[in-house]
C-alpha cells in the first residue's frame, strides 16, 4: 500500500513539476517565437508580395481588433504614402490549413499578390499552388475570386482542385477581412504614415 | 570505471548509431546535409546529459515499478523544451528538423541510457555518460551528413567544396544515400576494428558487438565462462 502510494506520488509530483517547468517556458519564449515566425514564415511571403516598399512590414505591423478577433495587418509604405496593405488568411487545404498572405493595393482595392506561408499539400500536386504561375493570376483582380470552373479567371492546377478551391477562399476571407477593416487601416497610418516612412529605418526604432 | 571512461567511451567502444546501432530514425533522415546532422547532435546531447543528470539525481525516489514512466516525464520535458528553445533561436534549422525535433523523445539513446546507465550510477558518470554517447552521436551524424552532403550536393556546411564541373549525386541527398552510407561506414568500421585486433592478436571485437547497452549477453558470456 504503502509502495502503491509513494509511485502515485512520485509520477503525479514529477508531472506536475514538469508542467509547471515548460508552461513558464512557453511563456518566456512565447514573443521571440512570434518574431521569428514573423521573419521566416511571413517575412518571405511579404516579400513576394510587395516587393518595392521603404519600410519594414513586419516591424510596422499592427493588431487590429475585429469582433474579438486578433487580425495581424502589415501595411507597405512607399515615397510618404501607404501603397498597400498585406494580412494573412487560412484556406482549407489538402494537408490541412493553407496560409495565404494576401495583399491589396489602397487606391483600388485590388489584390496587389498573393503569397503562401504554411502549406503542407503533396508535393508536385498541391503545392505547386505556391507557384508564380498560380499566385501571379491573383494580382490585379477585384474580389471575390473564382475558379474558372465556377465563372471566375482563376485557373486550378490540374490534379489539384482542393489545394487551389482553399487559396481562392483564403483570398476571399482576407478581402472580406480588407474591406471591413479599411476604414480603421487608414485612420490608422494616415496621421502616423508621414513619421513612419521620412525617418530613417535607425530613427523609427527609437520611437 | 573513471568518469574519463564512461566519457570516452561513447566516442567509439560504443558509438550509439554505429555500434549499438541505436537511434536510426535520426540518424537516417536528418543528416542529409552536416548541418542538419550536427544541429540534431547537439539537440540529442542537450537532452541526453540533462536526462541522465536528472535522471540520476532522482534515481533514489523513483520506485522501480514506475521508473519508465518517470524516464519518459523527464525525457519528454527536456524535448519539448528544446523544441520552443529552437523556436525562439533558430528557427530555420528548427523548419528543417521539422518532426525528429519531438521525435528525440522516443529515441532509443535517450532511454537505453537512462535505464542502461543513470538510473544506477552517480551524477557526475551520469554526465560524463551522456556528453560522451551524446558527443558520439552529434560526430557520427555531422560525419555522416558530411559525406551525403559533399558527395549529394557538392557542398559542405553550405560551401561548396567540389571541384567546378563536379556532377552530384543527387541520390546521395535522398533517403537511400543514408542506407548506402551507413552500410559502408559500418563495413568500414569493422574493417578497422578486425585489422586493429589482428594486429594485437585479440578475438576481433566486430564479430561479438552489438548489445554494448544492455550487457546481458556479456555476463551471460562470463557465466558460461566460469561455469
Amino acid at each position: 500500500m504503502v509502495g502503491m502510494l509513494r509511485m502515485v506520488l512520485v509520477l503525479s509530483l514529477l508531472c506536475a513539476l514538469s508542467g509547471f517547468v515548460l508552461s513558464y517556458l512557453k511563456i518566456v519564449t512565447a514573443p521571440r517565437i512570434e518574431e521569428q515566425v514573423l521573419t521566416y514564415v511571413q517575412g518571405p511571403a511579404l516579400a513576394r508580395v510587395f516587393t518595392d516598399t521603404d519600410n519594414s512590414l513586419i516591424a510596422d505591423r499592427r493588431v487590429f481588433d475585429l469582433d474579438g478577433a486578433r487580425v495581424t495587418v502589415f501595411p507597405a509604405f512607399k515615397d510618404g504614402s501607404l501603397l498597400g496593405v498585406a494580412l494573412e488568411e487560412k484556406g482549407k487545404g489538402y494537408g490541412g490549413d493553407m496560409g495565404v498572405m494576401v495583399g491589396f493595393n489602397m487606391a483600388d482595392d485590388t489584390v496587389a499578390a498573393i503569397g503562401t506561408t504554411t502549406l503542407k499539400e503533396t508535393p508536385g500536386l498541391g503545392m505547386r499552388v505556391a507557384e508564380a504561375d498560380f499566385t501571379g493570376q491573383f494580382s490585379g483582380l477585384k474580389a471575390p475570386a473564382a475558379l474558372s470552373a465556377q465563372g471566375g479567371s482563376i485557373d486550378a492546377i490540374s490534379g489539384a482542385t482542393i489545394s487551389s478551391v482553399g487559396v481562392v477562399e483564403a483570398v476571399n476571407k482576407a478581402a472580406v477581412l480588407y474591406a471591413r477593416l479599411k476604414p480603421e487601416i487608414v485612420k490608422a497610418w494616415s496621421g502616423e504614415a508621414t513619421s513612419a516612412v521620412s525617418g530613417s529605418p535607425k530613427h523609427r526604432q527609437g520611437e | 570505471m573513471s568518469v574519463m571512461q564512461d566519457f570516452t567511451k561513447g566516442l567509439w567502444k560504443e558509438l550509439p548509431p554505429f555500434r549499438l546501432l541505436l537511434g536510426l530514425c535520426p540518424t537516417l533522415a536528418v543528416t542529409n546535409s552536416a548541418d542538419n546532422g550536427l544541429g540534431m547532435g547537439m539537440a540529442v546531447i542537450f537532452v541526453l546529459v540533462l536526462s541522465n543528470m536528472i535522471i540520476s539525481m532522482v534515481r533514489t525516489i523513483i520506485p522501480k515499478k514506475v521508473r519508465i514512466a518517470c524516464f519518459i516525464v523527464i525525457a519528454a520535458s527536456l524535448v519539448v523544451a528544446v523544441e520552443l528553445l529552437m523556436q525562439a533561436y533558430a528557427y530555420p534549422l528548427y523548419q528543417q528538423l521539422g518532426i525528429f525535433v519531438p521525435l528525440i523523445v522516443v529515441n532509443c539513446i535517450i532511454l537505453g541510457r537512462a535505464e542502461a546507465f543513470a538510473a544506477k550510477n552517480g551524477i557526475a558518470a551520469s554526465v560524463a555518460d551522456g556528453l560522451g554517447m551524446g558527443l558520439g552521436f552529434t560526430l557520427s551524424l555531422t560525419f555522416l551528413g558530411s559525406i551525403r552532403e559533399i558527395l549529394g550536393n557538392g557542398t559542405w556546411f553550405g560551401k561548396s567544396v567540389m571541384w567546378e564541373g563536379f556532377e552530384p549525386l543527387s541520390i546521395m541527398v535522398q533517403a537511400p544515400g543514408a542506407f548506402i552510407c551507413l552500410g559502408l561506414i559500418l563495413a568500414g568500421m569493422n574493417m578497422i576494428n578486425i585489422w586493429q585486433a589482428q594486429r594485437t592478436g585479440h578475438e576481433p571485437e566486430a564479430l561479438k558487438q552489438g548489445c554494448g547497452s544492455c550487457q546481458a549477453c556479456a555476463s551471460a558470456d562470463t557465466q558460461c565462462r566460469q561455469g
